[in-house]
């Protein structure tokens, strides 16, 4: 037989006997790679058909390579003059966007009141920046007839019927918009006929896209400057090229991110099962390393032998994970599909694909290659002589068993084996900070959005009942009749009525945007502000955090307003929290006979809170045409999906949580009593009990929990909050504070942590029983 | 006298099927109190099993052990080790120490397991162990500070702490120079005058020759059982003599 025959069935038997010995954790291992294999392979798979498809879209499309957003007068000669006189413009035009509150756009049976998104119609485009169907081919739409962003495709169905301001249209299709299709862009295009438009021309406010293609994208910068020169209309936000493309890359690009992320966790997962079993591994051989070592065996052969087990596990799991990525990435191009398209080379993504995989592989062979680095560290000597490595453990000196007084002696023995090997045990330790920590984050994130003083973020005050009334029409009339009933109802103790209108808001740098304003007596039933107070006089105003950030005013300061088609100044009272009709709202007092409604809220204080079922069911019973509900119902019904979602978030968080705590634990102990093995024979010898030293490992665990499960709460309660507080304030609620369940987050987490590492560490140290004296002790 | 332990037929095996090999085959030995026994045979012959098999460290797969009138084999785990702990005490080759304790801390671990309230007395009694056995001032030591000699001393007044009826040696000298072997045979010498049985395995024959008797070992069976007046510090020539004729007869 040839030698290297020879040395691949040396290699063969050896993996076959080592993994035949642990195939529990041989298969955990090679889950995990095989997991990181498939996100790592998914994301490649991703980027290739999310660059291609977002390449193909806007070719079709004809994307503009640079848009000016205007709003007020236009002056279209100019601009077709100055697109004629620069070289470097290949096509020109200006297209119109009527954009309309989302509370008048009804499509089939939902509404679009509560969208945050600037809607708006036109009609298709003649030159380029062409509205595509779900087929990509440029749409020609008829009269009557709707085209829907795909964005909406949730909302309606084929067929539906649409109610813009009274005005009824057909969905005919759904539509993609090489400029606005990302769920960041904050415009969504609706597609209607040139007649259809011009009879809805009145509904809205225009806004102007002027659009320019370039005969060469390189010109751009040098084109960007000469507009700004001209001194052309720029009333409205400027969006190049290469921002249509990040823009359309994003909300995918952030689902890869989001992938690669957690690849880089389970890649994490699986080094700490290869770190554990590894070390303990060459515990386990330590004197036969040493013995190899001595009879002249290099430490590159010795390392091949322990790498050649990985290499084969590693390759399982990368071939099983690239297998999988291919079983998964439907599910998760469906997006990318629906929104931009199919991708025009996509046959290179499984290419990209392997090659993720690839680096799996070789990440995996480098750890486990940088883990055997301590071969060289053995000494062949000291191998033979003890068979187990030496240790530094002088630590903790000032803890002294004959000064011991208050301690188990077990207890004593375990607290002090912590401290005094800091260093090994700081892995478990991070584990358990990290597992409690997002334990507890996502549940006080959930108790805080579900607790009812939670009311005070959505820039509500505390009332029992809510009748809202919104896209219906003799809208004053109604509302009058509900105050009528109330006013002779002796059950209701308080009302006020709010009506929500839109204006135009003068922004500093002179840009127009509408604003919601809510009008009506807000002394009834005040809000918390965080600074200021309400509006009490006629020029008063008070915004919503996110407007105020918006809008760039502080109270105080002032703000100018278009009612009825004059300015007037207001001061801003105050400013609140809410994150209701996307965070950007606004309160005000004064009287307003302008047509532009949205909505009324009546809001009720009943005498007796007992009765609120009662008078929600009678007022919805004899009000049909308004939508009333209890406070609690319409938090429910608010948040009801954001507050699920976080609920099933924080469970998955804690199972997450306690699997890997429990998988690490079991793993690091195993890889403790490998270690420890000699020190479990001396205590042996001396007639400590197996008891004794399972409650010694139990000791150790403890202590390392109660480190972990306080430092992880801290963190929750400190970065946690703060990191929950940043998530809320996007969506418009200025400061943030946990609403903690004491019993779920400081007795009922901790304990499912203690519970399930301690299950772990019993099943981690089982092999401590069987450690012989005879194997250690003879000489 | 009272016999501390009786060994009746010992067999104790490794390996399986046709790869088992007896390393005890059928080994009876008697340890009276107060006994100074020494073992001794070359490499293999099964001295050390003997030892740990005798002292309840490890099972037999044959025959009895009787400790103080008990049959191990009847006795639990748990209850072995309190047996260990209590009655026995070992000296091994190799310092098996608590590498993260210190010297006393080591020297009281066995003891405070059960009378953790008592921990006053037996520091005490571990003080004045260590004084009696010259290493008193090494008591805060780590045990990577303190010499092999010394580190033997403290695992004689370990195993000493609760006053066991039988001390186990397994090559206590082995690892030490011939001064600090000398000492600690003193010492062993010492407390077996004080009434305490101890039975050595070693390959040295001066160890051997302090001993009241000495059984040679070969292939898993005690082959010759030499006995010798009691060691009263003198001829210690002439008891080497003995040894030395012994060990030639049978072919150590």
């Amino acid at each position: 037989m040839k030698r290297h025959e020879q040395g691949c069935l040396m290699y063969n038997r050896i993996i076959r006997n080592d993994i035949s010995k642990s195939k529990l954790i041989t298969l955990t291992t090679m889950i995990f790679i095989a997991a990181a294999a498939m996100l790592v392979s998914l994301a490649a798979i991703l980027i290739v058909n999310l660059s291609g498809a977002i390449d193909t879209l806007m070719k079709r499309a004809e994307t503009p390579h640079f848009l000016q957003m205007h709003t007020g007068e236009i002056d279209t000669s100019r601009l077709t003059e100055f697109a004629q006189k620069n070289s470097s413009v290949d096509k020109f035009q200006v297209l119109e966007f009527l954009n309309i509150d989302g509370a008048q756009i009804k499509l089939g049976d939902s509404s679009l009141a509560d969208n945050v998104q600037d809607n708006g119609f036109s009609v298709q485009s003649e030159k380029f920046d062409f509205l595509l169907d779900l087929d990509g081919s440029i749409i020609s739409v008829s009269d009557g007839e709707l085209y829907v962003p795909v964005h909406y495709m949730n909302d309606a169905k084929l067929g539906d019927k649409a109610v813009i301001s009274g005005k009824e249209l057909t969905i005919a299709g759904f539509l993609r918009d090489s400029q606005m299709n990302s769920m960041l862009s904050s415009s969504k295009r609706f597609l209607v006929s040139a007649n259809d438009y011009a009879e809805m021309k009145s509904l809205g406010n225009t806004e102007y896209l002027i659009e320019f293609r370039l005969k060469d994208l390189s010109a751009l910068g040098a084109f960007e400057a000469a507009y700004t020169a001209a001194g052309l209309e720029a009333n409205g936000p400027t969006i190049t090229f290469p921002l249509f493309k990040m823009l359309n890359a994003i909300s995918d690009g952030m689902m890869i991110g989001v992938i690669l992320l957690v690849s880089v966790l389970v890649v994490a997962i699986a080094f700490l099962c290869i770190r554990f079993t590894l070390l303990a591994k060459i515990e386990d051989d330590y004197r036969e390393i040493g013995v190899m070592k001595a009879i002249g065996l290099r430490v590159s052969d010795i390392k091949k032998m322990y790498i050649a087990k990985y290499a084969v596990i590693a390759a399982a799991g990368s071939i099983t994970g690239f297998a999988l990525s291919f079983l998964f990435k439907g599910m998760l191009l469906e997006n990318i599909r629906l929104y931009m398209g199919e991708s025009d080379h996509s046959s290179f993504a499984s290419l990209f694909g392997m090659l993720g995989v690839l680096l799996i592989f070789i990440a995996i062979i480098a750890y486990v290659s940088g883990v055997l680095r301590r071969f060289s560290k053995i000494s062949a000597a000291e191998a033979l002589r003890f068979g187990v490595s030496p240790e530094k453990t002088a630590g903790a000196t000032y803890l002294r068993l004959s000064e011991n007084r208050l301690l188990n002696t077990n207890v004593f023995l375990g607290i002090k084996d912590v401290l005094a090997r800091k260093k090994l045990y700081a892995t478990m330790l991070l584990v358990l900070i990290l597992s409690s920590f997002i334990m507890i984050v996502p549940q006080n994130l959930y108790n805080t959005i579900s607790s009812k003083s939670f009311i005070e973020y959505m820039g509500i005050g505390s009332y029992d009942m809510r009748i809202d009334l919104q896209q219906t029409d003799r809208m004053p009339e109604k509302a009058a009749e509900i105050i009528q009933r109330m006013k002779s109802d002796s059950s209701i103790s308080k009302y006020a009525v709010l009506t929500t209108k839109t204006f135009r808001v003068k922004a500093e740098n002179g840009i127009q945007k509408s604003i919601k304003v809510e009008l009506g007596d807000h002394s009834v039933f005040p809000i918390a502000y965080s600074h200021g107070r309400a509006p009490a006089a006629e020029n008063e105003i008070a915004l919503s955090t996110l407007n105020a950030d918006e809008l760039g005013k502080t109270t105080g300061e002032h703000l100018t307003l278009i009612i009825d088609g004059e300015e007037k100044v207001f001061s801003v009272s105050g400013i609140y929290s809410d994150i209701t009709n996307g965070g950007k709202t606004a309160k005000a007092v004064f009287n307003d006979n302008s047509a532009n409604m949205l909505w009324f809220v009546i809001c009720a204080e009943l005498a007796n809170k007992a009765l609120v079922d009662e008078k929600t069911a009678e007022y919805a019973d004899r009000f049909t045409f308004a939508k009333v509900s209890d406070i609690e119902q319409f938090i429910a019904q608010t948040f009801g999906s954001t507050i699920d979602a976080v609920k099933k978030a924080s469970s998955a968080a804690i199972a997450v949580a306690l699997i890997i705590s429990v998988l690490v634990s079991v793993l690091f102990m195993k890889m403790l009593v490998a270690k420890d093995r000699y020190s479990i024979a001396v205590l042996k010898a001396l007639g400590f009990r197996n008891g004794d030293i399972h409650a010694q490992y139990m000791a150790r665990s403890i202590f390392v929990l109660i480190i972990g499960i306080v430092l992880g709460t801290l963190l929750a309660n400190t970065l946690g909050e703060k990191l929950a507080g940043t998530v809320i304030s996007s969506f418009g609620a200025s400061t943030f504070q946990f609403a903690v369940n004491p019993l779920a987050a400081y007795v009922f987490s901790p304990l499912m942590l203690i519970g399930s590492v301690l299950i772990a560490t019993i099943i981690g140290t089982s092999g401590a029983g069987q450690v012989k004296i005879s194997e250690h002790m003879k000489e | 006298m009272k016999k501390v332990i009786i060994g009746d037929r010992i067999v104790k095996s490794v390996g399986e099927g046709s790869d088992k090999r007896n390393i005890l085959d059928g080994v009876n030995v008697e340890i009276k109190e107060g006994e100074f026994v020494a073992v001794m045979g070359p490499s293999g012959s099964g001295k050390s099993t003997l030892m740990l098999a005798l002292s309840g460290a490890d099972r037999i797969d044959g025959g009895k052990v009787v400790f103080n009138g008990r049959d191990l084999s009847s006795v639990g785990e748990n209850e072995l080790a309190d047996i260990r702990r209590t009655k026995i005490g070992f000296v091994f080759q190799q310092p098996t120490m608590l590498r993260n304790l210190n010297i006393l801390d080591n020297i009281i671990l066995p003891s405070i397991r059960d009378n953790r309230k008592n921990v006053a007395k037996i520091t005490e009694k571990a003080r004045a162990l260590m004084k009696r056995t010259g290493i008193a001032e090494l008591e805060k030591r780590d045990i990577t500070q303190v010499s092999g000699g010394q580190l033997q001393r403290a695992g004689l007044c370990r195993a000493l702490m609760n006053s066991p009826a039988i001390i186990f040696g397994d090559e206590p000298t082995g690892a030490l120079n011939s001064k600090s072997a000398q000492e600690i045979m003193e010492l062993l010498g010492e407390i077996n005058t004080d009434g305490t049985a101890v039975m050595l395995v070693t390959h040295d024959a001066k160890v051997a020759a302090r001993a009241d008797r000495i059984m040679f070992m070969r292939d898993g069976t005690i082959v010759s059982d030499l006995k010798l007046p009691r060691y009263d510090g003198t001829n210690m020539n002439g008891r080497m003599e003995k040894v030395s004729v012994k060990m030639r007869e049978v072919g150590i």
